[in-house]
């Protein structure tokens, strides 16, 4: 008896639809194993639908016989993939969620102050220079006498002091450690003092009784006026880029001689005149000049042989610019939503 | 210091516009902050002439008038006292708008119509004077816009004024550097006094009793003085300049201070006694009444100006009550001196008494300009009050200030510049603001300084005067390195970054809080037998004192985020702390770095509920930052009274405490209103840290025999602490133990009452070989020995 060709191919339509659906739902290699087994050993489910060969018209056996050797294959392919995936994964490909989210690691942070003033230390340890570091409580001698502020003089009224008694203040500047330095060591002195300051200001958008000043100064033989505005430009291309100019202006300091009040080329309109410059095309950074020779007085150094630079700077003025803050009071908040920023 | 661009007229001509003028000053030193163009608030308002005047039949102050304003004649009614036929003055007619938005209409004003308003110079914006009419030249044309008759409203530039250029407070000061800059030369017109010959000995006489303190005292004596308002130019000038205008004879000192920066006083001479002038210094105690009608109390480091019986001023700073001019003065005595700057500056200082006067000698003024000055108010107010100069003047000058002569070498000068000037162009410049420069031999010019300049005294003043002349721009920078002046790097410095990098590693945010706090934040954070640093002047009680403890800082900041709803952080700072020891005036500075740990270390999250922070949290952190600065062990030593009692430890590093942790008490969360007890936090004597931190790192080589790991398990005593058996392993483990790891802790139903059971990981480790079972085994038999003698320790599980 000659079995129908159409319920034949069903049959082995049926058998490989039935592979498919176990294949889909195997689990682990023991699964698949026992698929394999069930389907390719040989009394497997495969195997067996070779005998149907024989039941068919010799006509239509080469059609079933290749439709045989198609469905093995795919059997053995499937179950090859499905070995392969268990050795990329080591399980199932189950439903796996990748968009959870991962397991929190805290971050930590600098703050922003304290970045611009690694950036500041670090642009001019690049310059050769050396970091020097002092008391915040100082001398009236150090904060102000040594640098050429005598007592009873209106240069005094330039800096408002927090005073702690006759002798001692809160430094209103760190030229102190300046003078701490030239104290002990002899030139060539090439060093930045970066720290923490105070003034009677009362807060405000633009003024903090607690603020961080870096400064520098630099005493050798034969140092100029020349070099200061080479050593501020370079500082002021590495920090806000290669087309910055710098432009001093004439002013006065009492321990330094020339003074100048230093300006950046506006960042934002490049000199064109904005906002922030208030058009002027120009933003005020700071104080700078050569060291006045009665501070060499101060602390035995020959003016005739040495000469020598000094610039400061403000780091929240220089932060505000960079981070466009336009209220220091913020840096002293330390709010969190504030301090995720940077 | 405020100028207009007229005023500067007068003493130099200049093409510059106002703008190009304010850079150019900016460029030069004198730092212009502001320039501004002299408002004009009013609308139509025109020249008037009052061609009727009579008195309100019912209202004595008020006038009815008619006013001519060309073609036309308007009723006005007036209050003004100086509304009489034929002045002419500006007047607002009807829809006009004054000053502050004051609207002009005709109303019946008392029964009488008033088409428009006659205006004071007040009403006008033009100054503060309010009291009279605005009286206007007898050439103003009638129906004149009052705008046009008055020209271009003049421009006022706002200088800020170094300390050190005492002759830029004055109009002739900054014409002078306008002449420098531009090449022109300043116009100082010559004085010529017409006196009433007399012998001013008659009159008076002037004796200097401190001659330290006032170098020079120059006067005049002048009569038939008419006390009047100043004429409108004047008033206009003073107010631009921000000086109200009080008289003509006041005026015109003010207005020459102004001008030439020489302070001036006029007394009204009547009132002076015994017709002389005695320069003294005052008693101690002697209380004297400015005419502010404040009543000050002296000593003797103020100077007083007296007459024969009383002091009359405070010398350089303000006139007395008991002798200012009056409205019926009419002889005056002139006064013009120079006093020693220091002392006019602590008087000023202890008074709390800055006034214009005392601003320029604190500063110094020309000595030499006395005369100048003086002889100027004398011909304004010849000129203005109508007055006659009486004799000589007086100059009483015996300590004579003359040029400074300064020698400089061109060579340094150019070495300290950077520059390559040659000694005609250095002279040049140097003789543009009025120093006379010889040209000594070789590479020197001497330079005699005028008197006005008393800031110029050493070579180096000089060379700023020349860098600022010839331009800053000018000067090229110089960018070439210095490779000889390369320094070393600092090692405090370095391993401060490296400690902020570390913790902020651990995921703390870095926070800058200010140095300064409420006392009542600190008390908790002294050391014993300290007190606080205080400010003597403190802006507020809120920063009065500086932060003894970095905690401090740290705890404000957990609570400004607390109330802002940010319940989770980890925080730290570095920053210096200070505190007074008792009974000693001296302080004690210290860098301190502290981090804390507030609310939860994990939230609630998929994976897990969440966790609050503990006290292991912060050690895990303290043993962290140790650990990596090189400080592999360190002893703990309980109690601090920052932290709870139970829940806190020292950190002992090489038998010195170096700072602690441990979990915030109540009290101080009370104390800055934060409502939860879960906050642990450490401190650290930043510089201990420094001095125990490993400075240099060698290779240890790893071990080439493989380590053997050992579980053990103890039942111990329950109060045995996990420190102290761990410290009795190391120090029966022998030489080949390498490692320690506590595993396990476990107290409750599994091992009997008063017993804890602790776990172990021991490493074992030799460089020389593989270490054999047998061996360990006999090391482990050592220390359960070890451990059973020191605490009674029982081996539960191996």
């Amino acid at each position: 008896m000659t079995e129908n060709l159409e319920t034949i191919i069903s049959v082995i339509a049926e058998t490989e639809k039935a592979f498919f659906y176990r294949l889909s739902n195997a689990a682990t290699r023991d699964d698949l194993e026992e698929i394999r087994i069930e389907y390719l050993s040989r009394k497997g489910k495969v195997q067996s639908l070779f005998s149907l060969i024989g039941k068919v018209d010799g006509v239509d056996r080469p059609k079933i016989g290749a439709e045989l050797n198609r469905v093995k294959k795919a059997v053995q392919d499937a179950i090859d993939e499905k070995q392969k995936s268990f050795q990329r994964t080591g399980k199932a490909i189950e439903f796996f969620d990748p968009t959870l989210p991962g397991r929190t690691v805290s971050i930590g942070s600098l703050h922003p102050l304290m970045q611009v003033m690694d950036e500041v230390k670090q642009i001019f340890v690049g310059m050769g220079f050396r970091i020097e570091e002092g008391d915040e409580i100082e001398t009236d001698y150090h904060n102000f006498e040594a640098l050429n502020i005598p007592k009873h003089h209106p240069s005094r009224d330039m800096q408002d002091t927090f005073y702690l008694s006759d002798e001692y203040v809160l430094r209103t500047h760190t030229s102190p450690v300046q003078i701490h330095t030239m104290e002990d060591q002899k030139p060539p002195i090439r060093m930045i003092a970066p720290g923490r300051c105070f003034r009677k200001d009362t807060p405000d958008a633009t003024h903090s009784p607690t603020f961080h000043q870096v400064e520098g100064l630099c005493v050798d033989r034969g140092v100029s006026f020349a070099d200061l505005k080479g050593v501020v430009l370079a500082f002021a291309q590495k920090l806000f880029g290669k087309d910055v100019k710098v432009r001093f202006r004439p002013s006065f300091f009492p321990f330094t001689e020339p003074s100048a009040e230093y300006d950046f080329s506006c960042i934002f309109c490049k000199g064109q005149g904005c906002r922030v410059c208030k058009d002027t095309g120009w933003l005020e950074i700071s104080g700078a000049g050569m060291v006045d020779p009665a501070v060499f007085g101060f602390v035995d150094y020959d003016p005739d042989v040495y000469s020598g630079y000094a610039f400061g700077m403000g780091i929240e003025r220089i932060a505000m610019l960079k981070y466009q803050v336009n209220d220091i009071r913020i840096f002293y908040e330390n709010d969190l939503r504030f301090l995720k920023q940077f | 210091m405020k100028v207009t661009l007229n005023w500067l007229k007068e003493f130099v001509d200049f093409s510059l516009s106002a703008t190009q003028v304010a850079d150019a000053l900016t460029m030069a030193g004198l730092e212009v902050e502001e320039v501004y163009t002299l408002e004009r608030n009013f609308s139509r308002v025109v020249v008037g002439k009052i061609v009727k005047s009579q008195k309100h039949p019912d209202a004595d102050h008020l006038s009815l008038c008619r006013v001519d304003i060309g073609g036309n004649i308007l009723p006005i009614v007036c209050g003004a006292p100086n509304a009489y036929e034929g002045l002419k003055a500006p007047l607002a007619l009807d829809g006009s708008v004054l000053l502050n938005d004051l609207k002009v209409e005709t109303q019946k004003i008392r029964g009488f119509e008033s088409q428009g308003m006659l205006c004071s110079e007040a009403e006008l914006g033009l100054s503060e004077r309010s009291e009279q009419l605005m009286e206007l030249t007898a050439d103003a044309e009638v129906g004149k816009e009052l705008g046009q008759y008055l020209g271009e409203p003049d421009i006022v530039f706002d200088i800020n004024v170094t300390p050190n250029r005492p002759d830029c407070l004055s109009v002739i000061g900054i014409a002078r550097e306008i002449a420098a800059m531009t090449g022109s030369s300043l116009k100082k017109p010559e004085l010529n006094i017409t006196a009433i010959p007399d012998a001013i000995e008659k009159y008076m006489t002037v004796d200097i009793k401190d001659e330290e303190r006032c170098f020079r005292y120059s006067g005049r004596y002048l009569r038939d003085i008419t006390i009047k308002p100043a004429p409108f130019w004047m008033a206009l000038r003073l107010h631009a300049v921000g000086i109200r205008s009080i008289n003509n004879v006041v005026d015109v000192t003010n207005y020459v201070m102004m001008e030439v920066g020489q302070p001036l006083h006029a007394f009204d001479y009547r009132l002076l006694e015994g017709k002389k002038v005695i320069v003294r210094a005052a008693e101690a105690g002697e209380r004297f009444t400015t005419l502010d009608g404040q009543e000050h109390e002296l000593d003797q480091d103020s100077l007083l100006i007296c007459d024969g019986v009383k002091p009359v001023a405070l010398a350089g700073v303000m006139g007395g009550l008991n002798s200012e001019v009056q409205p019926d003065t009419n002889t005056v005595f002139l006064e013009s001196a120079y006093f020693e700057p220091t002392n006019i500056r602590r008087t000023a200082k202890k008074l709390d008494l800055s006034t214009e006067s005392s601003r320029r000698f604190e500063r110094g003024i020309d000595p030499n300009g006395t005369i100048y000055a003086m002889n100027r108010a004398a011909s304004l107010m010849v000129d203005l009050a109508g007055g006659h100069v009486v004799g000589d003047a007086i100059d009483n000058y015996p300590q004579k200030v003359t040029p400074v002569e300064i020698d400089l070498s061109v060579h340094q000068s150019n070495v300290w510049l950077g520059v390559s000037l040659k000694k005609e162009q250095i002279a040049e410049i140097l003789s543009s603001i009025e120093l006379s420069v010889e040209q000594k031999n070789g590479d020197t010019l001497r330079a005699i300084v005028p008197t006005f300049r008393p800031d110029l005294t050493r070579p180096i003043d000089l060379v700023e005067e020349i860098a600022r002349l010839y331009g800053y721009d000018n000067i090229e920078p110089n960018v070439a390195p210095r490779i000889d002046q390369l320094q070393e790097a600092n090692p405090r410095v370095l391993f401060r970054d490296f400690v902020r990098q570390t913790v902020s590693g651990m995921g703390f945010r870095e926070t800058c809080n200010l140095s300064l706090i409420h006392k009542k934040f600190g008390h908790e954070f002294l050391p014993q037998k300290t007190g606080f640093v205080e400010l003597l002047n403190p802006l507020s009680e809120d920063l009065g004192v500086f932060r003894p403890n970095m905690i401090v800082s740290l705890l404000t900041s957990v609570a400004y985020n607390r109330n802002r709803q940010m319940h989770d952080m980890r925080l730290f700072e570095i920053g210096n702390v200070a505190w007074k020891e008792d009974g000693r005036s001296v302080k004690t500075e210290k860098t301190q770095i502290a981090g804390i740990l507030a609310g939860h270390r994990q939230e609630n999250a998929w994976y897990g509920k969440a966790k609050e922070f503990d006290f292991y949290d912060i050690k895990g952190v303290v043993e962290g930052l140790l650990a990596k600065t090189g400080i592999e062990k360190f002893e703990q030593e309980s109690a601090h009274d920052v932290f709870w009692d139970a829940e806190s430890s020292k950190v002992i590093v090489d038998g010195k405490s170096c700072g602690a942790f441990g979990k915030i008490t109540d009290d101080v969360l009370t104390l800055f209103k934060i409502k939860t007890n879960d906050l642990f936090a450490f401190y650290f004597d930043f510089d201990k840290l420094f001095e125990n931190c490993r400075k240099e790192k060698i290779y240890n080589p790893v071990p080439r025999f493989p380590s053997v790991p050992f579980d053990l398990a103890i039942l111990i005593d329950v109060n045995v602490s996990a420190g102290s058996l761990e410290k009795e392993i190391w120090k029966s483990g022998g030489e080949n133990l390498v490692d320690v790891h506590l595993f396990d802790y476990y107290k409750g139903e599994q091992v009997e009452a008063g017993k804890k059971s602790v776990a172990f990981s021991l490493t074992f480790s030799s460089k020389e070989r593989t270490l054999s079972d047998d061996e360990i085994e006999n090391v482990i038999d050592q220390i359960l020995a070890h451990l059973s003698g020191q605490f009674g320790a029982q081996l539960r599980d191996r």
